[in-house]
């Protein structure tokens, strides 16, 4: 899974969810859609240092941050590793929030033409994000 | 229920010390005690199993007085329906498998528990054989077996199972479980395996310097990194195989069997038979009703 520390900036609440804005080496903002509130994890305060965790199936891979696109996560960094399997490959891109590791489909690989030292985004659905106490 | 309440001043490697225990037990649970070394925690089988008289206090099993001070009442250790079960085997070394277990016979005692039991964990065939000839996880499910042959109702488990290596322990562990719910036992086992807690206890006892400084269940105990996945199981990893740039875990939640997908930095140190946290959003899974 992908850990990135960071500080709670922002949670806005409404029933029993809240989306958690959080700034990782503050520079990349990240936000995460949980099932709590502060009331219920008191880990939920602006301040307060949290890890956001995703998982690498999760992480969509892009080459261009002019998408019009409904993905709240977006990171760009550079293209560190790629490993091709058959099916899938492993992806590690360097960011200003740290490693991010993608899996993705070696076609979609193949047909965005991904190499080593290209600039690329990864991209994370906010309702994919897990928030963890430090 | 098992209800404690007693003190009992022990002389520890560090001195002296009270153990001051107050406590319930549900017929049927399994009950971690875990702490570190000299915390009390084999006084405390040995004071339910009459081993050891407790200063003050009271006990009972299912509102039947088995301790209390003030009333002068204290049962003998054969009077109380204990189970003990050590690291050592502590088998007659010159009698059979069965002649062991026929030895822990209550006079009168109909002799069909021993087969019934000799069948539980497997003994079939090493039933005529001595003691010496048998493995350590054999000598292990032979000591279990005695321990069970007078039917009782608490089984207590001074951590069996630590000197055994992993996978016969885990075979054990099994049998330990079935036992445990077939018998409807209250058993309260010792261990220093979080692994083992979270496979078999319901709930954890943390017992330091003779005091309870917490319990809960053992993900609540154990698990202290808070995720705030709503979807989180604990389960023994059955197998992992490589598939491509990942790797599949097949983990082994309650009774079922799930899949996970997973990449090499996520699984590196996991071992068969390691027990693991499942977690995913609460977005993720979709449900629907079944027909």
């Amino acid at each position: 899974m992908n850990k990135l520390q960071g500080q709670i900036i922002e949670i806005e609440t409404s029933g029993n969810i809240s989306i958690v804005s959080v700034t990782v080496n503050e520079k990349v903002k990240l936000k995460a859609i949980v099932i709590e509130t502060p009331s219920t994890a008191p880990y939920l305060k602006v301040g307060a240092t949290i890890a956001m965790l995703f998982k690498e199936t999760e992480v969509v891979m892009g080459t261009d941050a002019q998408h019009a696109i409904s993905l709240q996560n977006k990171i760009s960094g550079t293209i560190k590793h790629i490993e091709k399997g058959t099916l899938l490959s492993k992806i590690i891109m360097e960011s200003s929030a740290g490693e991010i590791i993608a899996l993705i489909s070696t076609n979609a690989v193949n047909q965005l033409h991904l190499k080593v030292g290209m600039n690329a985004m990864a991209m994370v659905k906010l309702n994919e994000v897990m928030i963890s106490e430090i | 229920m098992i209800k404690i309440d007693i003190q009992k001043k022990l002389h520890a490697a560090h001195g002296e010390m009270i153990l001051n225990l107050n406590l319930q037990i549900e017929q049927g649970e399994l009950v971690a005690i875990y702490g570190p070394s000299g915390a009390g925690k084999t006084s405390t089988l040995k004071i339910l199993s009459g081993l050891l008289n407790p200063d003050s206090g009271t006990l009972s099993v299912n509102n039947n007085l088995w301790f209390d001070n003030k009333q002068k009442i204290n049962l003998k250790p054969q009077q109380r329906k204990v189970g003990y079960l050590f690291q050592d085997y502590a088998l007659f070394p010159n009698m059979t498998v069965l002649q062991n277990l026929a030895f822990a016979l209550s006079k009168n005692q109909d002799r069909s528990i021993l087969n019934e039991l000799i069948e539980m964990v497997e003994l079939g065939e090493l039933q005529h054989r001595k003691p010496n000839t048998l493995s350590g996880g054999q000598k292990q499910r032979v000591a279990l077996a005695r321990a069970l042959v007078q039917r009782p109702q608490i089984l207590l488990l001074d951590e069996p199972l630590s000197a055994l290596d992993r996978k016969i322990r885990s075979k054990l562990q099994n049998y330990i479980l079935s036992i445990h719910r077939k018998y409807y036992l209250t058993t309260i086992l010792i261990s220093h395996d979080i692994g083992e807690i979270h496979k078999l206890a319901d709930k954890v006892i943390l017992l330091e310097d003779g005091k309870i400084s917490k319990q809960g269940t053992p993900t609540e105990i154990f698990i202290n990194q808070k995720v705030s996945g709503k979807f989180k199981f604990t389960g023994e990893v059955l197998s992992i195989e490589k598939e491509d740039v990942v790797y599949i875990v097949t983990v082994l939640i309650q009774n079922q069997i799930v899949k996970v997908i997973a990449q090499s930095t996520e699984i590196e140190g996991f071992q068969i038979g390691d027990q693991v946290m499942v977690a995913s959003k609460a977005f993720n899974p979709i449900i629907y009703k079944i027909d």
